[in-house]
């Protein structure tokens, strides 16, 4: 059990930490400004790796082409949703808007199966990305580090748009107070869509990026979705940086849990999630207008 | 005087529906099974339409009275009673345990912690292989006697089942007709409010987590003895989704809406799943349309639709405001 | 005189009418929807060839009755007792997925009835109950295939991988008896969770213990992945696989580059070379399309030996089979012989060793195994004892 075992397993932790920082990246930003808890965003991920293998298997070869269009097409799923369902839910307590998420999974994934059949699709990893890489210490493959390295750049963007563009400002206005920013004259109800949008987005780019790693099956949503609802419990609702460190340690919790502790990996998660709870019930960064 | 007869009517109506039941059904024990479900769904309708808090996880407390129940009947006491007493019993506990980490938490919050402390219990009814059978399930429950009822047969079990569901909906209605259950209303409507009033929101939160808990193990228990077995997924999220489903579409709030939700969920899935493969696309697609559409569940709709076309009643005609106007 | 005449061909009529047969009624569950589905699918292939080809029982056809069980097992308790009870089915055949054969197995002890489990691997149906046969392959049977022919042939240092459910604890627990009794080394054991996608960590574990065998006691998805990361870090160049089970469906599915070169234990494949097999494997092609499974061939072989039970007893009564089953011996292209033993009710019939062919070696359409070994009944089943027994 050498260093270059932990250290590959350091390393597969922070390539599934990954996935979990843009999924709950995503769930947090929907939930921030719209206060939709989204059950349906394991289904958008899946989607994006659906929409992945048919750009890469079906029309062209090209992998490079289906990471940039296959989160546009689920972010672009993500603001019909909005507009056409889930906006009508605004006025109503907020639960049925989950209840409306959790059917829309349901149906989204049994309609999956329906269209590909429910054998899992194969998805190669790239020809380019192939391979490993020497970091000195240990080989790790190119692909994984791909992997880690386009979530880097996609939260530094995410974070700057929020912070330093104009919409990014009304964004985190409409976090605070939707009210007030329409009372300002602003149309809240495209930026609505917009977020929702994103966070479809985001969710699409993580399945796109998965479908070499983690087999393409109808049900590769749902059982990623209670993982990235315990990151966003831990990191706090609404908060961006819970949501990335959240999403790291709850990756490499799951990795080393089921390499070294077996029995308990799985539970392990959920009882560290417990401890939080206990000991910090807002999550690390959240905020308290959510929980009060 | 005609009122009285409207409700012997009804009540006949539904008697006859409950006692024909298992002849009707392609088998005896789909009725037993949608009478389980029954209960387990009019359980979880106190803490959703009563008090307003959405649980992710009754499977948990579903899966604990399966298992507990079976446990208990194969390797300790071949006795029902006392094997669905020790069941309740240890689901009140994990109940009181569960509410106790979660219950501070505001709605939404609340329904992602059940969630993934329902994923935490199927884990360990996974693992813990010793106790649970893991995912080859708990085989051989028997069907000890309930004092002097033999159920082995299907018919048996399904009017004890029956016997078990009516006096469910009775505490059912009790407990939301009684000072507790105003209070329920009462925070449901307003936490805030009751809270300034002087109830201790929290603990009455809990009271009502911990009797659909009890609710929900008294159907598992029941459900393990009705399939001689209990399966891993009664612990699953699937589960804890289909009471929710059953319901909503059955109408939360009004107790008579999520047992025949939880009675036609049961009954088409059973129905429908032999024919089409793909009844969650449908089951989905129907919950979409209903959480957009007929929020108060089909079944209050069509009975509101009902009492229209039959039992209107004459209002006597009331003018003026029912309240002195305040002033500004 | 007419009338007399009239009157007796009535009563004739009428008492023909009575004794009229009832069909003798085969249920059938199995996957029939998901991703296993082309397995349980090709079951029921077999099972309808089988009533066909068995002809008149009792003096009328048997009809089939399939449930789809969508490999569940809570499903399956279902569909057993809606066979029972609404269908009155007198026999279940097939049903795949464990911990769905032993309630179905329980079920049909409460209703008394024959249930001949094809497609479960679980060593706890052999003499769980009277009505109870357990046909085709087990667990331990594949286990002590692997174990016995690898050991002499491919090496002494064995790694398992085991994915971490029922169905892979018992493979190991069987595994590591039947090295032990090779006198092989187990050098190391892996517990995955379902449903794994990323098996690298412990291909790396696995290769650094230096093993000579690589053993998947995985099935389906789990084992192409588990092939796929072996093959991806270059293990499968110094290291043999084997695997517990492995079918033509799979190998389909991710291509024959990853798997060839595998070896994997099965009671039989439509390549072996016992009589009657390459003409059932050609009309079950022509029939649907492609070669059959395993579980296809055994589901139409039980099928067939109920049936020729129903027929030596002359009566459907369970108990009246049940005695005609017991130490029977039955020859078909899929056992030859095989022996139903009245102590378990587990039918022994010999193993063979398959390897999976290499890309180019294929003669025609699915041809993806060879046979390279084969163990007789004595060797790869279990002696009587180990597991419960009836009496």
């Amino acid at each position: 059990m050498g260093l270059q075992f932990i250290g590959v397993q350091l390393f597969n932790g922070l390539m599934l930490g990954s996935f979990y920082v843009l999924l709950s990246l995503g769930l947090s930003i929907i939930f921030g400004m719209l206060g939709v808890v989204n059950f349906a965003h394991g289904t958008l991920y899946m989607l994006g790796a659906y929409a992945a293998y048919t750009i890469c298997y079906v029309f062209s070869q090209n992998f490079w082409l289906a990471l940039a269009i296959a989160p546009l097409a689920v972010g672009a799923i993500g603001m019909i949703v909005e507009s056409t369902l889930v906006r009508r839910l605004y006025s109503v307590p907020h639960f049925y808007n989950l209840l409306l998420t959790f059917g829309l999974m349901l149906f989204l994934e049994e309609g999956i199966r329906v269209v590909f059949t429910p054998i899992g699709k194969p998805f190669g990893t790239p020809p380019s990305l192939a391979g490993s890489v020497d970091l000195g210490f240990m080989f790790f493959p190119k692909y994984r580090l791909f992997i880690i390295l386009v979530t880097a750049i996609c939260t530094l963007a995410i974070w700057l748009f929020l912070a330093r563009t104009k919409i990014g400002s009304i964004i985190r206005a409409g976090t605070d107070d939707s009210e007030m920013v329409s009372a300002l004259g602003i149309d809240i109800s495209k930026i609505f869509t917009l977020v929702f949008g994103i966070g479809a987005g985001l969710a699409g780019l993580a399945g796109v990026l998965a479908a070499p790693v983690q087999n393409v099956t109808p049900e590769m949503g749902s059982s990623i979705l209670t993982e990235t609802f315990v990151v966003v419990i831990i990191g706090g609702m609404g908060s961006i940086l819970g949501s990335i460190i959240g999403g790291l340690i709850i990756g490499e919790l799951i990795t080393l849990g089921v390499v070294f502790w077996p029995p308990v990996a799985n539970t392990l998660v959920f009882v560290f999630m417990a401890a939080i709870l206990l000991v910090r019930p807002r999550g690390f960064f959240g905020r308290a207008k959510f929980f009060e | 005087m005609k009122r009285n007869l409207r409700c012997c009517l009804l009540f006949c109506c539904i008697a006859a529906f409950l006692i024909t039941l298992p002849f009707i059904t392609p088998t005896r024990s789909l009725a037993t099974e949608m009478l389980i479900f029954a209960i387990f769904a009019l359980g979880f309708d106190v803490l959703i339409g009563y008090t307003g808090l959405l649980s992710f996880g009754h499977a948990i407390f579903f899966g604990i009275g399966a298992y507990t129940t079976g446990i208990v009947l194969v390797r300790l006491v071949p006795s029902l009673f006392v094997a669905l007493i020790v069941a309740t019993a240890l689901s009140l506990l994990a109940s009181y345990v569960v509410a106790f980490l979660s219950i501070r938490k505001k709605g939404i919050y609340f329904v992602m912690i059940t969630l993934a402390f329902c994923q935490m219990f199927y884990f360990i009814g996974f693992k813990w292989t010793d106790l649970t059978g893991g995912d080859s399930g708990f085989h051989g429950v028997p069907r000890t006697s309930f004092g002097p009822v033999d159920l082995n047969s299907e018919t048996a079990l399904y009017f004890f089942v029956l016997a078990v569901f009516l006096l469910s909906v009775l505490l059912a209605f009790r407990i939301v007709n009684s000072p507790f259950g105003r209070v329920l209303k009462a925070l449901k409507e307003n936490e805030d409010r009751a809270k300034s009033i002087g109830y201790n929101t929290t603990a009455f939160k809990t009271i009502a987590f911990m009797i659909s808990a009890f609710f929900a193990s008294l159907a598992g228990g029941l459900y393990a003895v009705h399939s001689n077995f209990v399966p891993i997924d009664t612990l699953s999220i699937e589960t804890s989704g289909d009471v929710v489903i059953m319901a909503l579409l059955g109408g939360i709030g009004t107790l008579y809406g999520p047992v025949l939700g939880a009675m036609t969920v049961v009954f088409l899935k059973n129905f429908l799943s032999s024919w089409v493969g793909n009844w969650n696309l449908i089951l989905g697609g129907i919950f979409v349309v209903s959480v957009l559409t007929v929020r108060q569940g089909i079944f209050p709709v069509i009975f509101g639709k009902i009492k229209e076309k039959i039992w209107v009643r004459k209002q006597p005609q009331r003018t003026g405001p029912e309240y002195p106007k305040r002033p500004l | 005189m007419r009338n007399l005449f009239f009157a007796v061909a009535v009563l004739v009529l009428i008492a023909a009418a009575a004794s009229a047969a009832e069909p003798v009624k085969v249920g059938f569950i199995s996957v029939l929807s998901g991703p296993l589905a082309p397995i349980g699918q090709s079951e029921l292939n077999a099972t309808r060839m089988a009533v066909e080809d068995a002809g008149a029982v009792l003096g009328a056809k048997p009809e089939v009755y399939p449930k789809d069980h969508q490999y569940n097992p809570g499903l399956a308790n279902e569909r057993a007792k809606e066979l029972f009870e609404k269908d009155k089915a007198d026999f279940i055949v097939g049903c795949s997925n464990s911990a769905a054969a032993l309630a179905v197995s329980d079920q049909a002890a409460r209703h008394q009835r024959i249930f001949m489990s094809t497609s479960a691997g679980t060593t706890d149906l052999i003499g769980k109950n009277r009505y109870t046969f357990k046909l085709n392959y087990n667990d331990y049977m594949l286990a002590a295939t692997l174990g016995a022919w690898g050991a002499k042939n491919l090496g002494k240092r064995w790694y398992t991988i085991t994915t971490d459910y029922a169905w892979g604890h018992d493979l190991l627990k069987h595994f590591t008896g039947a090295l032990k009794a090779e006198g092989g080394q187990h050098v190391g054991n892996d517990m995955v969770p379902v449903n794994t996608s990323d098996y690298s960590p412990y291909i790396l574990k696995a290769a650094q213990a230096k093993p000579d065998v690589l053993v998947l006691l995985n099935v389906g998805k789990d084992a192409a992945n588990s092939t796929k990361a072996a093959a991806e870090y270059g293990l499968k160049k110094s290291v043999k696989i084997m695997h517990a089970l492995l079918f033509e469906l799979d190998i389909k599915g991710t291509g024959l580059d990853t798997f060839a070169g595998d070896y994997t234990a099965a009671p039989w494949n439509w390549v072996v070379n016992q009589p009657g097999t390459k003409e059932w494997a050609d009309r079950y092609y022509k029939s649907y399309g492609d070669r059959p499974t395993f579980m296809a061939a055994a589901a139409y072989s039980a099928t067939r030996q109920y049936l020729e039970a129903v027929k030596r007893a002359g009566s459907k009564d369970t108990d009246k089979v049940i005695k005609a089953l017991e130490g029977s011996t039955y020859r078909d292209f899929f056992v030859n012989p095989g022996y139903i033993r009245p102590e378990d009710h587990l039918e022994v019939a010999k193993a063979y060793l398959l390897r999976v062919k290499q890309p180019g070696q294929l003669k025609e359409k699915e041809d993806y195994f060879e046979v390279v070994g084969e163990l007789p009944a004595e060797k790869a089943q279990p002696p009587v004892g180990i597991f419960k027994t009836l009496k």
